[in-house]
């Protein structure tokens, strides 16, 4: 080319470096991501407190687990299949561990006929199931939708959380990082 | 063996597009047209390669030949003949087979239309759409190998994604939508091909204009049908979540849009002609983009079906493309400085910038909110991420602003308006537009959203019938023609134009909609016994029974239906559903819809207790919504009346290239 460039003009290739660079780092630091682990604000906080009454009129709060490492699992009868499913994984899970962990289910805006209906056809159950006909509880924990699972240290502490039905490698895994041996 | 055949023609279909875009290079120096041709027979080899791999996926998925692991995923020996077929875009592997598909066809397309003209840019746009199409053959040969086999053989599939056979809409959602991704590496190829060879004039810009258009109505009607799908489907009342992955159709929509504006300047007055080009880059590395989005895994999404090694591919892609092109792009800059000043402040021409500076801002606006949760984990590993409310409060204000320029911008002539015009030319609409706001208000409107929609809209609608009325009362007077003949002749005679105005239409009656859908409707939730009713506005819903079922087209598919009566504006017996998959968690949503002009009413089953037979409804009525719709229809022939081909002009340049 004839004319003489403008000053400054090689200047102008410096936008491919600051445009390409962020973008690289961006895409490839993205990658690897899996998108159904949604982590919970509340893994690594103590547990929400709270308090309620239970399928069979007893009193149950956050206070009576102190000490000991807890499953928190937020159900519901209507929760069909999954929480149909997930029904006797919790069942074993307490016959093999339920003196290492206090297992505590809460209904998730359910009615306590339904839910008495649901355990008399799936199988009665040794722990104890909150009402929360109010749903704060599922609101605290931030619950998307039954079934899902809290796994809490004897600190009080969330160590893990599962959404969807629990199978037997999902609960060893949950009580893995509650130092409890499977 | 049609699987082992479907695998061969993907990889003679990648040798064939690199031996393509070869020979397009080769002869495009040496201007060799024997070379030419063959590099183009080669891309139509390419295509004809990919239609037979298509087929003999979905050859495999109506046998239901489970020894192919894709059809083994996504196919079930129940899965109903439809949904076998259109399994072909449900999942990762067959959806690249099917991109590829349509980019090598769209491909194709393009270089038998043009070839024998323009014969400087074919070359490079050949090559550009090669290497392009090579890219895709090459992920389907490696990472996205759609028949790997598998043995042993199952004697059942896991049947298609719940979601995406749960609706007939999901025949026509992805294809309209691929069919836009990948008719926009088209005007890129052209915008490459004008910056290798320096001719940046005029001539590229005609030819991209029409070819950005004709995949524009695509990706348009793309994302309004997957608004619609996602509306009669997904049960949660509404049609647009921000997901990433509708943001990802929607980025590429936004660019392309602002190029359809600016390149009218760049060809009309020689100016904004770096930001044409850049517009054509940003289109195809969004497209690019949108697929990373969609299948990497990179963010959440109910779209993001599976996780894959493609990410790294498309990282890379994205990079090279941008790379190359903005290298281009910076090479050539100094000939692209604008032909003639820029106009006055008051102009047609800075109410087209105006429209593009707004048309990056909701892109960038977009785009920070979908890549945000990427980078706050990147940089912290905590995810986050960034609801619907930020995404509507950050865009409305500059919709609004948008709506109002699409009134001001066709009024106002090229160069520069004396305030006589602009008041000769407003006064009317803005009265009318106010008229409207304070009927509204007297009628009983409060919301700001919707008030403020209605005036805008009027202002734009009495704008542009001014300016029709006004062109067409001319052409009556001068040319002594009756008054729908004038009226006919002047929109045909000047496509360009009038087929613009009516996608503003069209864009008009979608806000109204939308502003009113998303602020003047209302819903209600309650458990009822069987026997007991609800009421909404003016409707009651008598609830029934439960009945659970398999579905008649799909044994699998547990279906449990409230029965209900609906009565009031609208009545009769009406059933909503929750559909149990055998290869679904979750329980899937098949709400009931009621459509009239007026409203729409929506019922949908949230859950049910088999044990006392409550069932949990959630009804809305959703006002207008039919509308987005037909404002989406009105847009997208708006756009096909644009580029319609004019017949007068198709025979002077037949007359012109005989000659």
């Amino acid at each position: 080319m004839a004319t003489p460039r403008p000053r400054g003009s090689m200047l102008r290739w410096l936008a491919l470096p600051i445009v390409l660079v962020p973008l690289g780092w961006l895409l490839f630091t993205g990658l690897g991501g899996d998108p159904r682990n949604l982590p919970s604000p509340l893994v690594g906080k103590p547990i929400p407190v709270f308090a309620g009454t239970t399928l069979e009129g007893d009193h149950f709060s956050s206070a009576d687990l102190a000490g000991k490492p807890a499953v928190l699992n937020f159900w519901a009868s209507y929760c069909i299949p999954s929480c149909v499913d997930e029904h006797p994984v919790l069942l074993d899970l307490a016959a093999r561990h339920g003196d290492e962990v206090q297992v505590v289910g809460v209904l998730v805006s359910d009615t306590p006929d339904a839910a008495r209906g649901f355990l008399d056809r799936y199988g009665q159950v040794s722990w104890p199931n909150l009402l929360n006909p109010d749903g704060s509880i599922s609101i605290d924990y931030g619950v998307t939708g039954p079934p899902e699972t809290f796994f809490v240290n004897a600190d009080g502490v969330v160590v893990s959380r599962h959404i969807g039905p629990l199978t037997r490698e999902l609960v060893d895994e949950g009580l893995a990082a509650l130092g409890i041996a499977p | 063996m049609i699987p082992t055949l479907g695998h061969l023609a993907v990889l003679i279909g990648l040798a064939s597009t690199l031996y393509a875009a070869g020979a397009f290079v080769i002869g495009g120096r040496s201007g060799d047209t024997a070379v030419l041709a063959s590099a183009r027979r080669a891309m139509y080899a390419a295509f004809a390669m990919v239609t037979i791999a298509s087929l003999a996926m979905v050859a495999s998925l109506l046998a239901h030949d489970f020894s192919v692991l894709y059809v083994a995923r996504n196919n079930a020996t129940t899965t109903p003949p439809f949904y076998s077929v259109i399994s072909l875009w449900a999942a990762l592997e067959g959806s690249i087979l099917f991109w590829t598909l349509l980019a090598t066809g769209w491909a194709s397309l393009v270089l038998h239309r043009y070839r024998a003209r323009l014969p400087a840019l074919m070359p490079w746009v050949g090559a550009t759409l090669a290497l392009g199409a090579a890219f895709f053959f090459a992920v389907m040969a490696w990472p996205s190998d759609p028949f790997v086999r598998v043995t042993p053989i199952g004697l059942e599939g896991n049947g298609p994604n719940a979601l995406l056979q749960n609706h007939p809409f999901m025949g026509l959602h992805p294809p309209l939508l691929y069919l836009g991704y990948t008719g926009m590496a088209v005007p890129f190829a052209f915008g490459m091909a004008a910056l290798i060879t320096r001719r940046t004039d005029e001539e590229w810009l005609a030819v991209v204009r029409r070819w950005t258009l004709v995949p524009w109505i695509f990706l348009t009607a793309g994302i309004v049908a997957g608004a619609w799908w996602s509306y009669a489907v997904l049960g949660w009342g509404g049609y647009w979540a921000w997901d990433p992955v509708e943001n990802a159709a929607l980025l590429p929509w936004l660019t392309a849009t602002a190029f359809i504006h600016s390149s009218m300047v760049a060809e009309r007055r020689g100016t904004l002609r770096i930001w044409t080009h850049a517009l054509v880059i940003a289109t195809f590395t969004l497209t690019l983009v949108g697929t990373f989005l969609t299948r990497s895994g990179v963010v959440n999404s109910v779209h993001a079906f599976t996780t894959s090694g493609i990410g790294a591919w498309f990282a890379w892609a994205i990079l090279l493309t941008l790379g190359v092109a903005l290298g281009l792009l910076i090479w050539r800059l100094p000939d692209l400085g604008d032909r003639r000043p820029p106009g006055a402040v008051v102009s047609r021409e800075s109410a087209f910038l105006f429209n593009n500076v707004l048309f990056l801002a909701i892109t960038f606006a977009i785009l920070f909110g979908t890549l945000y949760p990427v980078v706050v984990e990147a940089a912290t590993g905590a995810r986050a991420s960034v609801g619907a409310p930020w995404f509507n409060r950050v865009n409305a204000p500059i919709f609004v602003a948008l709506l109002f320029l699409t009134g001001v911008g066709p009024a106002l002539p090229w160069g520069g308006a004396s305030w006589t015009t602009v008041r000769e030319r407003f006064a009317i609409p803005i009265l009318a537009g106010v008229g409207v706001v304070v009927a509204a208000w007297a009628l009983g409107v409060r919301d700001a959203a919707p008030l403020g929609i209605f005036g805008l809209a009027t202002f734009v609608l009495v704008v542009m019938g001014d300016e029709v009325v006004r062109g067409a009362r001319s052409r009556a007077r001068t040319r002594g023609e009756p008054a729908p003949v004038a009226l006919l002749r002047l929109t045909t005679r000047n496509r360009r134009r009038y087929g613009g105005y009516l996608a503003h239409v069209g864009i008009c009656v979608m806000s109204v909609a939308i502003a009113v859908s998303a602020t003047l409707g209302s819903d209600q939730t309650a458990t009822l016994r069987p026997g007991e009713a609800m009421s909404l506005g003016a409707y009651a819903i008598t609830y029934h029974e439960l009945v659970t079922e398999p579905l008649a087209s799909d044994p699998r598919v547990i279906e449990t239906r409230a029965e209900l009566t609906l009565a009031g504006p609208q009545s009769g017996r009406i059933a909503t559903a929750l559909r149990d998959y055998p290869n679904s968690a979750t329980a899937i949503a098949t709400p009931v819809v009621r459509t009239a002009l007026g409203e729409d009413l929506y019922v949908t089953l949230l859950s049910y207790n088999p044990a006392t037979e409550t069932a949990t409804l959630r009804v809305f009525i959703n006002p207008l919504v039919m509308w987005i719709w037909a404002g989406g229809a009105i847009v997208a022939l708006g756009a096909l009346f644009a580029i319609w081909p004019d017949r007068r002009r198709t025979a002077v340049e037949a007359a012109l290239a005989g000659a």
